[in-house]
């Protein structure tokens, strides 16, 4: 039970907890100057003062009233020379030229797909951004217009890379890469978008033949490896294989090795423990020495243990 | 469709305006449109007019088995529904957000005040009461429909005179206006409605009354229902700019002050009306 | 009906022991629930409200977006278990329309729209049990879920419900309470000291609404400790697992800063 008014003292009930406040304001500005070191990272939540407008500028998570620099979100208090921004714990993903995202198409548009790539709007996919069959890199024709769908329909899961920002902020994406494109032969998994760091890169190959697409949106894909000489070999550049929608054959072995990288990731995602290339490795060979099922991953005593095995390892 | 928005050159006119206290209509920031008041023919029938906002307020009684969970109490029900002749924006059908708190705030206010005492309306218990149904009609939207309504609906009630029942025995005799005189309603106390204007710039002081223009260029609206004894039957500030509790309080009591005048006013034009229905009556 | 029940007796204790100024025990649950961006369950004394929140995300229909801003759309549903009285309520029915559009305009001036234009964001309030103040704990509700999700505001809403029992003012009210004395809720931003919200639905005098006004003000940046301690701890338990990482990447990106 809670309490605000100093009443006259009288003995203290047993049975519960009385919380008192005295009238004293903890609001003392925070120092920034007060330095200990970067691995003092200080919380914030909205409505907290943090400086002075006059010395500071404003940066994201952060708003000016009455000369004083206020946060807008919780987070973590980041300066960097006279910006202070406030970095969210968790939000949506907030998407940065070059990201690399996988995005499922939610609308075929006249000349451009509505891509959900987890961000505050729906990303664009315009036609003249995806390869076009016939492999040279050629202008859209009519042709391409009327048959947008052989390429990219509703539902369809693809990666590619943000390519630029409309003026009111939506994101246009494109798949001019071999390495871009449409997905198959996995699984999709989803995580909090700020559990996906960027990295050297964001393709993995686990040696248990998984390729994993590490999206910064927080979508993540799971698939089986396919070989690199298999993905660039042809310059010929086959339409058919590239927006073909039939998986390839894949053995039980792979499929149990996918399901278990996709059992892994889930794990550590609800441990909001942020995904990176070694830790996905051995999080893997920690499952495989355990010797465990795949689907006694999603125990979750076991999800406690793989986490306190993975993290002492760091 | 959604309102077509003010253009940009009278919103910023009409902030300017504002900011030095001016209003378009020549009024000082607190003042309230003087209401015109109209009775019909018939008795509970007015209308009411708040410069152009226009709404009619018509009540009418029938008899009717009660609620088995309050065998002794009349019942009362309010109809609104704005419809597109008060402006283009309203739509039939589905409520808008505005409507729902029109509504909602009438009911409020007259209903749930207990403005009419509903045990008086019981003729036997558990098997006849009074059904009063209060009908409001929005004609003009000029701005501060809900004022408007609430003034014309109190007043409606006021105004209107059911006919005597009696009960012989069994029996239920209702006597036709020509031999008994008609009963007023028992009216506990009669709520006014007050709305006030905040706009985004703080530094504008807020407006009571405000006409259509300013209350599509507000940034929340305030809502207070007091009657004349100063107590308050409803105050809704339901989002909108947030306020100091001190602004709050002051408009209260602006608000109290208005209430006073209203109510002047509202007995005034009563007593007028009845005088002149006497005065035709011995003319017949 | 309540006028058996004694609301506050002569010991100054009111019909669940509290004292009139006391407030129930607040219970706050940050965890994540399914795909929600930000979710919170909330319960005062035993008023307990679900809320989750999705977005800022792509708006389902166009005609509800704004060039300049994000739309913030509100849906509340009430279980029909949460009363005493077991009624199912209609989507449309004009009370809990009327509900969410106050949550609606509760929130707009506070959360950073403008940050997210043609975008929307769902709140999805679910009342699970009903005892006295469900708005007070919607609103209240609703702001940590937001917070949780990481979208922007202005400051935190705290709502409070109060009462005045013949001359004594009182917080935090039952069902009981509320049935039997005038109330009122407020919602206030506790830093700046304003008010959001007022609403009052019983007839009071001005002299006693001023004093509950200004009780329930105070006791707001109360229940903005309690709240703003809630996030901080599970924010630092987020961080804590998610913590190295992030320096580790920091400490490469910005080698050429001055700490």
């Amino acid at each position: 039970m809670i309490s605000f008014t100093s009443f006259p003292t009288q003995p203290e009930d047993a049975y519960r907890t009385v919380r008192r406040y005295n009238d004293d304001e903890d609001d003392a500005m925070m120092d920034l100057d007060d330095e200990n070191g970067p691995s003092s990272s200080k919380l914030t939540c909205p409505g907290e003062t943090l400086t002075s407008s006059h010395d500071y500028m404003r940066g994201h998570g952060t708003y000016v009233d009455n000369d004083e620099v206020i946060a807008s979100v919780t987070g973590t208090i980041e300066r960097v020379n006279r910006l202070v921004t406030v970095r969210p714990v968790n939000s949506r993903y907030n998407p940065e030229i070059g990201d690399l995202v996988v995005g499922r198409i939610a609308e075929v548009q006249p000349r451009r797909w509505k891509v959900d790539a987890n961000s505050r709007q729906d990303a664009i996919l315009m036609l003249s951004s995806v390869n076009l069959p016939g492999g040279v890199q050629r202008r859209k024709l009519e042709s391409d217009e009327l048959q947008m769908r052989t390429f990219f329909e509703e539902g369809d899961l693809l990666v590619a890379e943000v390519q630029a920002f409309f003026a009111d902020g939506a994101m246009s994406l494109h798949t001019r890469s071999l390495k871009y494109g449409k997905l198959r032969n996995g699984q999709l998994v989803i995580v909090p978008p700020v559990l996906v760091r960027r990295l050297k890169s964001h393709f993995l190959t686990l040696p248990c033949n998984v390729d994993i697409i590490l999206a910064l949106n927080g979508y993540i894909w799971v698939s089986k490896h396919i070989k690199q000489i298999e993905q660039e070999g042809e310059l010929g550049f086959d339409a058919e294989a590239v927006y073909s929608n039939q998986n390839d054959r894949i053995d039980s072995s792979t499929r149990s090795a996918i399901a278990r990288v996709a059992n892994i990731i889930q794990i550590l995602a609800s441990h909001f423990i942020p995904l990176t290339d070694t830790l996905l490795l051995e999080a893997y060979e920690w499952t495989m020495e355990q010797d465990s099922d795949v689907k006694t991953l999603l125990q979750e005593d076991y999800g406690d243990a793989l986490v306190a095995a993975v993290v002492s390892k760091e | 469709m959604r309102p077509p928005s003010p253009s940009i050159p009278e919103k910023e006119f009409t902030y300017g305006a504002l900011k030095q206290n001016i209003r378009l209509d020549g009024r000082i920031p607190l003042e309230m449109r003087s209401p015109t008041i109209t009775f019909g023919p018939e008795l509970g029938w007015v209308e009411c007019a708040l410069g152009k906002t226009r709404v009619i307020a018509y009540v009418e009684g029938k008899m009717v088995k009660p609620t088995p969970e309050r065998p002794f109490e009349g019942i009362i029900t309010i109809h609104s529904e704005i419809s597109p002749m008060a402006s283009s924006e309203y739509e039939t059908g589905r409520p808008s957000e505005e409507e729902v708190t029109i509504t909602r705030m009438l009911d409020k206010a007259i209903k749930r005040s207990d403005a009419v005492d509903k045990e008086s309306l019981c003729i036997s218990a558990g098997q006849r009461v009074w059904h009063i149904r209060l009908t409001v009609h929005f004609l003009t939207d000029g701005g501060n429909m809900l004022d408007c309504a609430c003034l014309a609906g109190i007043i409606a009630l006021r105004h209107f005179r059911r006919p005597e029942v009696e009960v012989i025995g069994e029996d239920e005799v209702i006597h036709s206006p020509l031999e008994r005189a008609p009963v007023p309603l028992a009216i506990h106390h009669s709520p006014y409605c007050f709305t006030f204007a905040f706009f985004p710039d703080s530094e504008t002081s807020p407006v009571l009354d405000p006409s259509q223009l300013e209350q599509r260029l507000s940034a929340g609206l305030m809502s207070i229902a007091l009657n004349a004894q100063k107590e308050i039957c409803v105050l809704q500030k339901l989002g909108g700019v947030p306020q100091d509790t001190d602004e709050i309080l002051r408009l209260v009591k602006v608000a109290v002050a208005q209430a006073k005048d209203l109510s002047d006013l509202v007995d005034a034009k009563l007593r007028e009306d009845w005088e002149w229905r006497r005065s035709k009556v011995e003319v017949i | 009906m309540g006028s058996r029940i004694e609301i506050l007796n002569e010991a100054g204790f009111r019909s669940d022991g509290r004292r009139q100024h006391e407030l129930r025990d607040l219970n706050i649950d940050l965890s994540r629930h399914g795909e929600a961006d930000g979710s919170a369950l909330i319960s005062h004394g035993l008023t307990q409200v679900l809320v989750s929140v999705h977005g800022p995300r792509e708006a389902k229909m166009r005609s509800h977006t704004f060039h300049d801003r994000a739309n913030i759309n509100v849906e509340v549903t009430v279980a029909s278990f949460s009363t005493g009285e077991r009624r199912k309520r209609l989507r449309g029915d004009k009370r809990i329309l009327e509900f969410a559009a106050t949550i609606k305009a509760t929130f707009e001036p506070v959360i950073r729209t403008s940050l997210y234009p043609r975008s929307q964001i769902d709140i999805y309030i679910q009342v699970l049990q009903q005892d006295g103040g469900t708005l007070q704990t919607c609103i209240n509700g609703t702001t940590l879920a937001l917070i949780n999700a990481g979208i922007p505001m202005t400051d935190f809403v705290c709502a409070i419900s109060g009462g005045v029992h013949s001359t004594s003012p009182m917080l935090d009210l039952t069902t009981l309470e509320e049935n039997d004395i005038p109330h009122v809720t407020v919602a206030v931003m506790p830093k700046a000291k304003k008010v959001v919200l007022v609403t009052m639905e019983t007839r009071l005098h001005v002299d006693r609404f001023e004093e509950i006004l200004n009780l329930a003000r105070d006791a707001g940046s109360i229940l903005h400790r309690e709240m703003k301690e809630a996030v901080l701890n599970r924010s630092i338990s987020l961080v804590s697992t998610a913590g190295p990482a992030q320096l580790r990447e920091k400490g490469e990106d910005d080698m050429n800063v001055d700490y």
